[in-house]
């Protein structure tokens, strides 16, 4: 599979005008768009394990993310037609008087890359927000909610309290993140999951599906 | 940024020390660091008062030997200069250089006239180094109209404005920057270059000048600098000029400089 290999290290290495072709001459050769897939997969797993080890850096995560894109842009006609489903759907934002992106970007880049479908609602997400969305989106199972001050961290316990009265929290579990938030201010708030960065964040949310 | 390596220079007390005692070694182990360091060009400069151009000839083998880069060919004698082009072979490299100053122009010029050779050409005359930018730039339109005399286009030329030492005219990097804004405005091809360590000459704590002089120039449009490439502190604040003035996309080139352990704590665990 040397042509695998190749998509798989140009994406690692961010190479996003090779992945498309690269992924185009997969498909013209006859292999399974899934296997194509999996590879990118691979590519930003290993890429989001060492950033989670600090072997690698932010812009790094960002190109190969990027990378991949480009290379699914071209693979998605083939799995839609070949009917391949995604692992799970989850819903990803930055939550109220938070506006913050960089962190859960690349979450939600991870996250895609282990085949996740992510709903990206933004920045200054209000808790409404992420009700209504839930509430149209029976699909979602995992709500991640990010926030990068001490003065935004009470959104999430307000996000949080506004899907239980909405009677639509055990619908979902709820991951948090951010760099002023913990393990700790994960139990207080009644998250079901907290990860201190985005490669943990991609490992953790395959468990919910 | 093209960086010249400086570290092969006789007038460097360590290595006029191994080019006295013929220590082919220490001179190989300058060529090799310097290539690994990213430098683009090694400077070669004998700097001895007898026989300069056998001993630019025994330099140049080692170091074409040890690298792949191509030489600056380091004189204040510009026949030196024209003679050891033959020891590199079809390595075209650099002259340092030219000058406003007597005759260096007309030796320099019609040999290198036909051929991609570059050459720094520094902005003094026979009377010195002009204290204002306006002096400066009248060398500089001197030397550009030889230039185009012989057809060597600006993109083949290295020009350095000169930096006076800081502590004797505080002037120094206003004048110097005045220089290189004019001349990159006029010929966006140009490179500009420094020998820049001379900023800080008689100062304490020398890089703390060297390091900001670097960025300002930079900024300014400095695009090329005669400097020591395995100076950590300057090759970690040379990545990271780059990167700010939008010269790296993503930052890439300044984290594989770094992986390349280029800059940082040396020891990282």
């Amino acid at each position: 599979m040397a042509l695998l290999d190749d998509l798989r290290e140009k994406t690692m290495k961010g190479k996003r005008k090779e992945t498309g072709p690269l992924v185009q001459q997969a498909l013209d050769e006859g292999m399974d768009p899934q296997e194509i897939l999996d590879a990118m997969i691979d590519a930003m797993g290993i890429i989001g394990d060492r950033f989670t080890k600090g072997e690698c850096f932010v812009p790094e995560m960002l190109v190969a993310a990027r990378a991949m894109n480009a290379g699914t842009e071209i693979l998605k006609p083939a799995l839609a037609a070949g009917g391949t489903e995604p692992l799970g759907h989850a819903v990803i934002g930055t939550v109220a008087g938070d506006m913050h992106d960089i962190g859960k970007n690349l979450v939600r880049m991870l996250i895609e890359g282990k085949g996740v479908e992510v709903d990206d609602l933004g920045v200054d997400v209000a808790p409404e927000k992420f009700v209504e969305y839930v509430g149209a989106h029976p699909e979602c199972k995992v709500v991640c909610l990010s926030a990068l001050l001490t003065t935004t961290m009470p959104s999430i316990d307000a996000t949080i309290k506004a899907l239980a009265d909405a009677g639509l929290r055990d619908n979902v579990k709820i991951m948090i993140g951010g760099a002023p938030v913990t393990q700790e201010f994960a139990e207080e708030v009644g998250a079901d999951a907290y990860t201190p960065d985005a490669g943990s964040a991609a490992a953790k949310i395959v468990e919910f599906f | 940024m093209i960086i010249i390596g400086e570290k092969i220079n006789g007038s460097i007390p360590k290595t006029g020390a191994a080019i006295a005692a013929k220590d082919e070694e220490y001179i190989r182990m300058l060529a090799r660091t310097q290539t690994e360091a990213g430098a683009d060009y090694i400077d070669c400069c004998a700097s001895v008062n007898e026989g300069e151009l056998e001993v630019e000839e025994w330099l140049i083998g080692l170091i074409m030997e040890e690298s792949d880069l191509p030489i600056c060919i380091d004189s204040p004698d510009p026949q030196v200069c024209v003679d050891a082009m033959k020891f590199c072979g079809d390595r075209v490299g650099l002259i340092n250089s030219v000058s406003g100053e007597g005759n260096k122009m007309d030796i320099v010029f019609p040999v290198i006239a036909d051929t991609k050779w570059g050459c720094v050409a520094l902005l003094s005359d026979d009377s010195g180094i002009p204290p204002t930018a306006e002096g400066r730039i009248a060398v500089f339109e001197k030397i550009m109209a030889k230039a185009t005399e012989y057809g060597i286009t600006p993109d083949r030329l290295y020009i350095d404005p000169l930096v006076e030492t800081l502590g004797a005219n505080s002037e120094s990097l206003i004048t110097f920057n005045e220089c290189v804004k004019y001349i990159k405005e006029k010929y966006p091809t140009i490179h500009i270059t420094s020998g820049l360590s001379n900023i800080s000459f008689g100062l304490p704590v020398r890089k703390m000048i060297n390091m900001p002089f670097l960025v300002l120039a930079m900024n300014a449009g400095m695009d090329s600098a005669i400097m020591d490439p395995t100076n950590r502190d300057m090759n970690g604040v040379l990545h990271g000029t780059l990167a700010l003035l939008g010269e790296d996309d993503f930052c890439l080139d300044y984290i594989e400089a770094y992986r390349d352990n280029l800059f940082g704590p040396i020891n990282r665990d």
